[in-house]
């Protein structure tokens, strides 16, 4: 009798143990997605008694938006300096000697509790051999500016969900569209934060010593709204999209802020119409809202894609 | 999954040790065999015109049981004509959950007809003993035989061919009645390719292929008291359903339970058996077979069981009562993975089954008093507490932003009814009233395909119960040569549950044409309607018939979809010596009523004639009956109102088979 149960107990151990295993849903969205919440740092500059100490998340600068933070101190007593402003200007260098920007926060903000300054710059290429970034900082001790620079390597953003895009709205002008948060989506109602930028073209020629921060000045755009529709692209999901989305509209923080709902996990992409603060469209177009299995997704013509 | 068999084979072990210091102590002549739990009397598994049936081909034979087919294997039973959502299908009073979200793999196909003895149905809320429930309930019993029978050993063996479909099947059980031990066991074996319809078309995808086994072991403890180990395992591999977009790959179950049976000479309570019980189901999907499926999707189900139930009978005079407690928690998981087209990118993910717990305790009582020799009262009634508890309730969110993780239900139910017979006829009227918590699929379900109306499905976690009132009486007569019986149910279900088109989201499914979400209706009606009718014409020349009738509305006096329409069954027996001939006709009227709202469109009529031929013999010492017929002998065209996606029945089926029995 006793042979026999065990001998049950054994099949119900050989039954009881799945042929497939259950998917470790936790995990699942980490196998393309690295959270990163250090900032830690990734270029240091030393200026006479100074040391510059540039940190970003992961210590690495990206492709997209970084967020960035400046730390000073000097070298003989290695003491946070007092200093009462800060600049910050990267530049990229063509090949051919020819020099742009990307958008950045110039005059970097103090922030007193932690004794650094902030600012962010939306890098818009990796660095290669034809594209060359370099870090110009200035900053204020004591009535006297320090200049520094520092050439740095930017990498490319391996998380998909900080994409960013670079485009030429209708009024002619050159934007960018630079996704900042959630780092880590879930299947759910997100949080989706990004950042509008314009480059503002300067209409006097280059003074100064080199850089001339006019002749590469960006800024964040203020009351556009970015109407979103985000779509699985795959040919598989038919167009599938999701719903309680919300178009993303600037708070006070000069981001813009909106909701995206994720039904699955996989390839998405966020389709934008881009409109000013008058209510017109700047760029993008209305995706069809058909469901067209087997046919790969129409995308705006303007749009950023997502995986998780 | 393993530490809960590890807890099962402690549990056996603990109750087999524990038995036998009971069986010193104890001392009496009273044969545990002898005494006799009240309840219905066996029907064998087999139906009039077959011996060698299917489960489900037992149960279509049952004339408040109809059946959405998805093809030639598992079909879902309906009771009252509701969907298996508002029955409840246990086993020997286990609760088992399927683990299909396309609900391929009812309750029904974990069994084979070989290990079970009977099938219990109860209508409405008479089948509250169970647990919570508005249509009623389904209880497959199993094989039980009793201690220290004279003959010892015993057993069956069973083969047969059906040409259609080239089914193949091997069955066989066995069972030894000692004074101390019974053992039962069963294996069987089927297979069988795609099927015919009429026009001699060959239906694609309806192949299957199942294993089953089961093994029962009892002890006699004492005198009065007996321990009984059970276990079922079944597997079905490569069966296709022609009417969903993709097949069954594989699908495992295992089935146990350990019981304690405590019998009690004198006094109030005659009989106490508790049964603690596991089960696990596995099921995995493939929809590579389909050419038509430009994309891949990985779909597993699975779902886990483990509860007790609990039951005494108590008898004193004209008094007899039934109490049980039942107590389960299923946790139920399904998966969608779907595959891009190029495969080395990312699969997309999400659960359609979200991890969902559901716990479900309840106590009910079933009472009878017969007040004279003519007249009995029956009546009780049901109070389960259910709880369910979604895991990863964001996807719950997505439509229904907010929903409480957990949810508690309290689901009360109550019936009577009076039964009185006057000379040659009988009379039966009662009334219900009951309640039932929404499923797995309707509560917390996520884009779940359905390819009836081709529409993705959302469950709703707020959903209120349904709850159904309910009346029925019968009226029969019966003489020496007839016997005729009417029978009416009728069901007032309020939040009546079913799915309705929502302007929210999109499809996920690449067949889906769009979204539904499961709503609630503020009310629905049933009405069931049944006559039968028996008459001996001459000793050995019998006639039966069955006229059933149904009628579903929704609020919106709309008809309710998978309402079988107005059908018939009529068949004539014949014995001569060793022979006996069978011949029956069968067929639904035109489905007047049909949903084009819910998916439907009118279903033409048909009539099917089936004939068959029993010899009976002795081989050797054994007796064995030798059967042949043909069921659609007129090789008709046909298909029925819940024939999924209008998938065309079997044409004609030559059937052989051959049961020994020693
Ligand atoms: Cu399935």
């Amino acid at each position: 009798m006793k042979k026999i149960i065990l001998f049950l107990a054994a099949v119900c151990f050989a039954v009881a143990s799945c042929t497939k295993e259950k998917t470790d849903y936790e995990a699942e969205i980490d196998t393309v997605v690295t959270e990163h919440y250090e900032f830690k740092e990734a270029a240091s500059i030393n200026s006479e008694d100074y040391k510059i100490s540039i940190e970003a998340l992961n210590g690495t600068f990206y492709k997209g938006y970084n967020e960035i933070h400046l730390i000073i101190t000097n070298t003989q007593n290695n003491e946070k300096v007092n200093v009462s402003a800060a600049t910050f200007l990267p530049i990229m260098t063509h090949a051919d000697g020819s020099n742009i920007s990307c958008p950045h926060q110039y005059d970097l903000l103090y922030k007193p509790d932690d004794n650094y300054f902030s600012g962010y710059s939306v890098f818009t290429s990796e660095s290669n051999v034809n594209e060359e970034w370099e870090l110009y900082i200035s900053f204020t001790v004591a009535n006297q500016t320090y200049t520094a620079k520092q050439s740095i390597s930017v990498q490319d953003q391996p998380n998909k969900n900080l994409n960013m895009t670079a485009f030429t709205g209708k009024d002619d002008e050159q934007y960018f569209i630079a996704l900042v948060s959630p780092q880590k989506p879930k299947i759910a109602e997100n949080e989706l934060v990004a950042g509008i930028y314009k480059f503002n073209k300067s209409t006097n020629s280059p003074s100064g010593t080199f850089p001339d921060p006019s002749q590469f000045s960006y800024t964040e755009v203020s009351g556009y709204t970015l109407m979103l529709d985000p779509r699985m692209p795959e040919p598989s999901m038919g167009n599938h999209s999701s719903l309680n989305n919300k178009n993303l509209v600037q708070q006070s923080d000069g981001l813009y802020h909106g909701v995206v709902n994720y039904t699955m996990t996989g390839n998405w992409t966020l389709n934008f119409i881009m409109l000013n603060q008058n209510g017109q469209i700047l760029k993008g177009t209305k995706v069809p809202g058909d469901f067209t299995p087997g046919v790969e997704g129409v995308k705006s013509e303007l749009y950023i894609d997502i995986l998780f | 999954m393993k530490k809960l068999s590890v807890i099962l084979l402690v549990l056996f072990l603990g109750m087999n040790a524990n038995a036998q210091d009971i069986e010193a102590s104890r001392d009496t002549s009273k044969r545990l065999e002898e005494v006799k739990i009240i309840g219905v009397a066996k029907r064998k598994i087999e139906t009039d015109m077959k011996m060698a049936v299917s489960v489900d081909e037992f149960l279509a034979s049952s004339e408040n049981i109809s059946f959405i087919k998805r093809g030639a294997y598992a079909w879902e039973p309906l009771l009252n004509n509701m969907s298996s959502e508002r029955s409840t299908l246990t086993i020997d009073g286990m609760h088992i959950f399927g683990a299909c979200t396309d609900k391929m793999d009812p309750i029904t196909s974990y069994v084979e007809s070989n290990n079970l003895s009977t099938i219990d149905i109860k209508s409405g809320q008479e089948g509250s003993l169970h647990g919570a429930t508005i249509g009623g309930s389904i209880d497959l019993k199993r094989k039980n035989t009793p201690f220290g029978l004279e003959k010892k050993f015993s057993g069956a063996y069973q083969t047969g061919f059906e040409f259609n479909n080239k089914q193949f099947f091997n069955l066989a059980n066995a069972s030894y009645a000692g004074d101390k031990i019974v053992a039962d066991g069963s294996i069987s074996f089927r297979k069988a390719d795609n099927y015919f319809d009429g026009n001699q078309d060959e239906v694609n995808h309806s192949q299957y292929n199942k294993f089953n086994t089961s093994l029962a072991l009892a002890y006699k403890i004492s005198p009065l008291s007996s321990v009984r180990v059970d276990a079922i395992f079944d597997q079905a591999k490569d069966v296709g359903y022609p009417a969903l977009p993709m097949d069954l790959w594989l699908s495992r179950a295992i089935i146990t339970s350990a019981s304690y049976k405590q019998l009690f000479e004198e006094g109030l309570v005659r009989v106490w058996d508790t049964k603690l019980y596991f089960n696990a189901i596995e099921h995995y999907m493939d929809d590579t077979t389909r050419p038509e499926n430009l994309v891949h999707m990985d779909m597993p189900g699975w779902s886990t069981t483990y509860g007790l139930v609990s039951n005494i009978n108590l008898q004193k005079d004209r008094y007899s009562s039934e109490i049980q407690l039942n107590a389960y928690e299923n946790v139920s998981i399904a998966e969608m993975r779907m595959y891009p087209q190029d495969r080395n990118k990312r699969t997309m993910f999400a659960y359609s089954w979200p991890w969902v717990t559901t716990r479900f305790t309840g106590l009910s009582m079933n009472n009878s008093w017969e007040i004279s020799d003519r007249s009995q009262l029956n009546f009780g009634g049901s109070l389960g507490l259910n709880y369910n508890h979604s895991k990863y309730v964001e996807f719950n969110w997505i439509f229904h932003p907010g929903a409480p993780q957990e949810k508690n239900r309290l689901l009360p139910g109550l019936h009577a009814s009076y039964q009185l017979s006057i000379d040659q006829f009988d009379f039966s009227v009662g009334t219900g009233y009951g309640q039932r918590a929404p499923s797995v699929s309707e509560g917390y379900g996520y884009y779940i395909y359905n390819s009836f109306d081709r529409y993705d499905y959302i469950g709703n976690p707020d959903l209120k119960d349904e709850i159904s009132y309910e009346a029925n009486a019968s009226a029969g007569f019966k003489n020496e040569k007839l016997s005729i019986e009417g029978k009416v149910n009728y069901f007032h279900i309020q939040n009546y549950i079913i799915g309705r088109v929502l302007s929210l989201g999109s499809p996920m499914n690449y067949q889906s044409v769009g979204v539904k979400g499961y709503t609630s209706l503020s009310h629905a009606r049933l009405f069931n309607m049944s006559l039968n009718a028996n008459y001996d014409i001459l000793h050995h020349l019998h006639w039966k018939g069955t006229l059933n009738y149904a009628r579903g509305t929704d609020d919106k006096d709309g008809n309710l979809p998978f309402i079988r329409p107005l059908n018939y069954q009529t068949s004539l027996h014949w014995m001569y010596n060793k022979f006996s001939f069978q011949t029956s006709v069968s067929g639904d009227f035109t489905q007047e009523n049909y949903s084009p709202e819910y998916g439907e469109d009118q279903t033409p009529s048909y009539m099917i004639w089936n004939i068959s031929a029993d010899y009976n013999f002795n081989f050797k010492s054994f007796k064995t009956v030798l059967q042949v017929g043909a069921e659609n002998v007129t090789n008709k065209y046909y298909s029925t109102y819940a024939d999924w996606g209008n998938i065309p029945r079997m044409g004609r089926n030559i059937f052989t088979s051959l049961k020994v029995n020693f």
